[in-house]
């Protein structure tokens, strides 16, 4: 019953899609204002998806099996937590979240625009109910979460227990509110080109709804990286696996967009630029969506893939690029744009500064993530590009960027000079010796280590004096600086104190180095729900004699039948303890791994941080009022 | 000043469009083909697709049947590729025999690319769980079930693949089918 | 007639140009240097001369292979035409198991032994990677 409710509710969004095209197009020639009608179609077009939506997730908690996404992905024994987040944990279900977020946005987008152009607010909604329609279509012609099967199956299949996890149960939709949100970005700039609209009022406007893709795509990030950290047990937060970086990919473009637009917003440059990047978002979101789920790349995360859907998405992803290019060379005007030449010091300089080294740290991302594909396809050689390449291309860039991120603030705008700066090289003194220090305790003899300590040590301190000297003027940005500069330092001392162990152990042996001793002491089996878990108990002892228990675990599921690790992970202010055991195919020898990875909670905590820089611009006006 | 701004416009129209249109048009011919080459991996799907229509020799003898004469409605089918040069093939061989004991599910083999004395020989030393083995001495049929390799295996009712099995079969996949026939 | 505006302007699309050439060799480069190669026990077997960089090999873990001492676990990556033996100290993914596809990266020894560096994990127990199903499939 839920799944036929929830199934006519698409078929109906999609009426309400044709609808408001045929309004708006009726809109657009006819009268001057804003007609109200078009606001309450997309209200009840959105209030279709929201019922499309919860009729799945009835149909999940009901365990209908007669519903294929369902039977596919859910199982009677399964809490029901997990029976709820199971909706958006497949391909299905999570294209219609998507859908839901899609049409949220763009009904939040006409009643916050009010004062905007009409043209334009029409215009947006017309470009965004593309977009809907194509994913409606998309929906419905080849992956409908509402398919039936028949006969109705007992039981289903279950979903993946690795899925079965408090972050990742929140991280999709998280992280979808960041991607989708994105597609507002791109539908208004498209309206704002072609209306000629791209200006200071503009920009100001589009800025909220820029923080608040980005704060949601960084937490979603986030959250994504928490869950590889310990579910996955590979111990560490980024592995710069395709899937990572099709989010990462955004996320740049998107910063990259914010700091334009602020330039824009008070100087009015960099307007084509400004399009680009906000078309370039979207796009790469779309295109993120299209490599994860057509199972062309090769990556930890696979949903079902169906070359069917691939081809559409793909199609779809090159019809949004094409017409954005013909907005832009048709229709975006360029001679209108104040010309003021600018100063080489100045803010603007700097912001392209970075803007440069965020663009060439895309095109790394870009070309590492797509590249074994296109050589694939060209020479029949396969290939995977490792962290290596990441490493080498991006650390040595990420000195001048955080310099620049560092004194960038400190300009005025078009053009500055650096006197009663004295501060800015006493600060960087101090970073310098510092770095030098804790270079020689390390015991890292690295001429590229000393400069990156230093460059974001130098950017900590700076952020840092400028919380107590300035206190709230330019305090967002200053948060969101200093955030980053914590995590890249939290990441570096991670990177360079990190240990770890591997070793065999059957029960009762103990491992022993110069530095610890791991003891197996034994083996208990638990029965619950939906998995039977061995959990192992270690005691490990290092040279200062304290001993710490841990409690890796190994769960068997029922359904489907699958082992996962789960770590034990003892986590302080300084470092994080983490084991993960695992037992090898009909061995009596257990796989143990020990780390000790200092700093890992600030590298989480330095994100929220970043993030919570986002969130005070997103509410500075109302303060500032 | 007009002029310059006219200039700059034609500019970006005449080289940057074409340039840009064929460097889009280019990544799309890659993801395109890429796409195609990833196509014949799907891991294990619950299909709704209807099962193809072929004409295929019986193993063992001349006579030929059509799918429709083989796949009849309201029994439940287990469409199996195998071969006796396939390794994985013998491991999965045990969960044949054990789903030849149910009585609502009826197993036909597909002998695949194969030599008839080697397939007779690999039958003889681990036994027949086949109610039916059709003959796919050129691989044909296979390429008309879209299946990519051996061993394969299709669960089929009233015309339509329910499931598909890609590589051996494993305790997993075997109890699901029991679930399935149930 | 060129005042300092179209000067500006050339110099800017110059530095552009510029920047641009120089990022996309200094990546490509980068890319030779990195990439891991992928191939199957055949094509292995198939070389005509040892190589000194990281690769990749995948196909599936051979019935009854592993062994497992205290050090360092071994076992046998076949295609069923080829096989090759390999030797690992490492974390073990959960999915790793006799008769599953595997893809272990490291270092060749000699044309039989490859000493692993690490053992890919994908959580999908129906996952293969597509390298490996190329793999067996011999293309």
């Amino acid at each position: 019953m839920a799944s036929l409710i929830g199934s006519y509710s698409l078929f109906f969004s999609l009426g309400f899609s044709v609808l408001i095209l045929f309004f708006s197009f009726k809109n657009l020639k006819n009268t001057i204002n804003f007609d109200n009608k078009l606001l309450s179609l997309t209200f009840l077009q959105l209030l279709f998806i929201i019922l499309s939506f919860f009729g799945l997730i009835i149909a999940f908690i009901n365990s209908d099996f007669s519903n294929s996404t369902v039977f596919n992905h859910s199982h009677t024994t399964k809490p029901l937590f997990y029976k709820i987040s199971g909706t958006w944990g497949n391909h299905e279900g999570s294209l219609l979240l998507w859908l839901l977020v899609l049409t949220l946005f763009i009904f939040l987008f006409l009643i916050s625009s009010k004062k905007q152009p009409k043209k334009y607010r029409v215009l947006t909604l017309l470009f965004q109910q593309i977009i809907i329609i194509g994913f409606l279509i998309f929906l419905i012609q080849t992956s409908n979460p509402f398919a039936q099967i028949y006969p109705v199956p007992s039981e289903g299949l279950g979903l993946n227990p690795i899925l079965q996890d408090p972050a990742l149960a929140i991280h999709p939709p998280i992280l979808y509110l960041g991607y989708v949100g994105s597609s507002i970005i791109f539908s208004s700039v498209l309206a704002a080109s072609s209306t000629n609209y791209i200006s200071k009022e503009w920009a100001k406007h589009i800025k909220q709804w820029i923080l608040i893709s980005w704060i949601f795509l960084t937490l979603g990030i986030l959250l994504g990286s928490i869950w590889a950290y310990y579910e996955l047990g590979w111990g560490g937060f980024w592995f710069w696996d395709p899937v990572e970086n099709v989010s990462l990919m955004p996320w740049l473009a998107l910063t990259t967009l914010f700091h334009c637009v602020l330039v824009l917003e008070k100087k009015l440059l960099l307007t084509s630029w400004v399009v680009i990047l906000s078309i370039a978002t979207f796009t790469l979101s779309m295109s993120g969506t299209f490599l994860v789920r057509s199972g062309i790349l090769n990556s930890v995360h696979t949903f079902a893939n169906d070359p069917e859907r691939g081809l559409y998405i793909l199609i779809f992803l090159f019809t949004l690029i094409f017409l954005s290019l013909f907005v832009f060379f048709f229709f975006h005007k360029t001679d209108g744009q104040n010309n003021t030449s600018f100063f080489w010091l100045s803010k603007e300089t700097s912001i392209l500064i970075n803007n440069w080294f965020m663009m060439y740290f895309l095109a790394v991302v870009l070309i590492g993530t797509i590249y074994p594909i296109f050589l694939d396809v060209l020479t029949s050689q396969k290939i995977s590009v490792g962290p290596p390449f990441y490493h080498k291309l991006i650390i040595p860039f990420l000195i001048p960027f955080l310099l620049a991120m560092a004194i960038g603030p400190k300009l005025n705008w078009i053009k500055s000079n650096l006197q009663n700066k004295s501060h800015l090289l006493l600060l960087f003194a101090i970073s310098l010796i510092l770095s030098f220090l804790i270079i020689r305790i390390l015991e890292i003899s690295f001429l590229v280590n000393t400069i990156l300590f230093t460059s974001a040590f130098y950017l900590f301190f700076i952020t840092l004096r400028d919380f107590f000297i300035k206190g709230f003027k330019n305090l967002a940005q200053n948060i969101a600086h200093f955030g980053f500069s914590l995590l890249i330092l939290s990441i570096l001392f991670n990177n360079f104190l990190s240990s770890e162990v591997i070793t065999n152990l059957k029960v009762g042996e103990t491992y022993k180095s110069d530095e610890l001793t791991i003891n197996f002491e034994k083996i208990e089996k638990i029965k619950k729900q939906n998995f039977e878990a061995i959990i192992g108990k270690f005691n490990v002892k290092s040279d200062n004699e304290l001993v710490d228990i841990l409690k890796p675990e190994l769960r068997i599921y029922n359904q489907p039948n699958i082992v996962t690790s789960e770590a034990d992970i003892k986590t302080n202010l300084l470092s994080d303890k983490f084991m993960t055991m695992n037992l090898v195919q009909n061995q009596e020898y257990f796989n143990i791994r020990y780390q000790i990875k200092p700093f890992m909670i600030w590298i989480w905590f330095s994100v929220i941080i970043i993030s919570f820089g986002g969130l005070f611009s997103f509410f500075k006006k109302k303060y500032e009022n | 000043m007009g002029c310059s701004a006219f200039s700059k416009k034609n500019m970006k129209t005449k080289i940057l469009l074409p340039f840009t249109i064929v460097s889009f048009l280019f990544i799309f011919f890659i993801l395109y083909v890429g796409l195609n080459r990833s196509n014949i991996y799907i891991p294990e799907t619950v299909t709704n697709e209807k099962i193809p229509t072929f004409k295929v020799k019986v193993f063992n003898s001349e006579k030929e049947l059509t799918s429709k004469e083989i796949f009849e409605n309201d029994i439940y089918y287990l469409l199996n590729i195998w071969a006796s040069w396939c390794i994985p093939c013998r491991d999965e061989h045990p969960y044949l025999m054990e789903l030849k004991k149910n009585k609502k599910l009826e197993i036909v083999g597909l002998n695949y690319k194969d030599k008839v004395k080697n397939a007779n020989n690999f039958l003889n030393e681990l036994n027949n769980p086949y109610t039916l083995i059709l003959s796919d001495t050129d691989g044909t049929i296979a390429i008309e079930w879209g299946a990519y390799g051996v061993p394969e295996t299709f669960l089929i009712y009233n015309g339509k693949i329910i499931k598909k099995i890609i590589g051996p079969m494993n305790n997993n996949l075997f109890k699901e089918i029991e679930r399935a026939v149930k | 007639m060129y005042g300092r505006k179209v000067k500006l302007r050339f110099f800017f699309i110059l530095l552009i140009f510029v920047t641009l050439s120089l990022t996309i060799f200094l990546i490509l480069k980068s890319l030779e240097e990195n990439v891991v190669f992928f191939q199957s026990p055949s094509e292995i077997k198939g070389l005509p001369e040892l190589n000194k960089k990281k690769i990749r090999v995948g196909g599936m873990v051979k019935n009854k292979s592993i062994s497992v001492q205290a050090e360092e676990l071994n076992f046998i990556i076949t295609d069923f035409k080829n096989e090759i033996i390999v030797t690992y100290s490492g974390v073990v993914p959960n999915l790793f198991a006799e008769g599953k596809g595997v893809v272990a990266e490291g270092y060749l020894k000699d044309k039989n032994f490859f000493l692993a560096t690490k053992i890919l994990a994908k959580h999908d127990e129906n996952y293969m990677p597509p390298e490996v199903k190329a793999a067996i499939e011999g293309k």
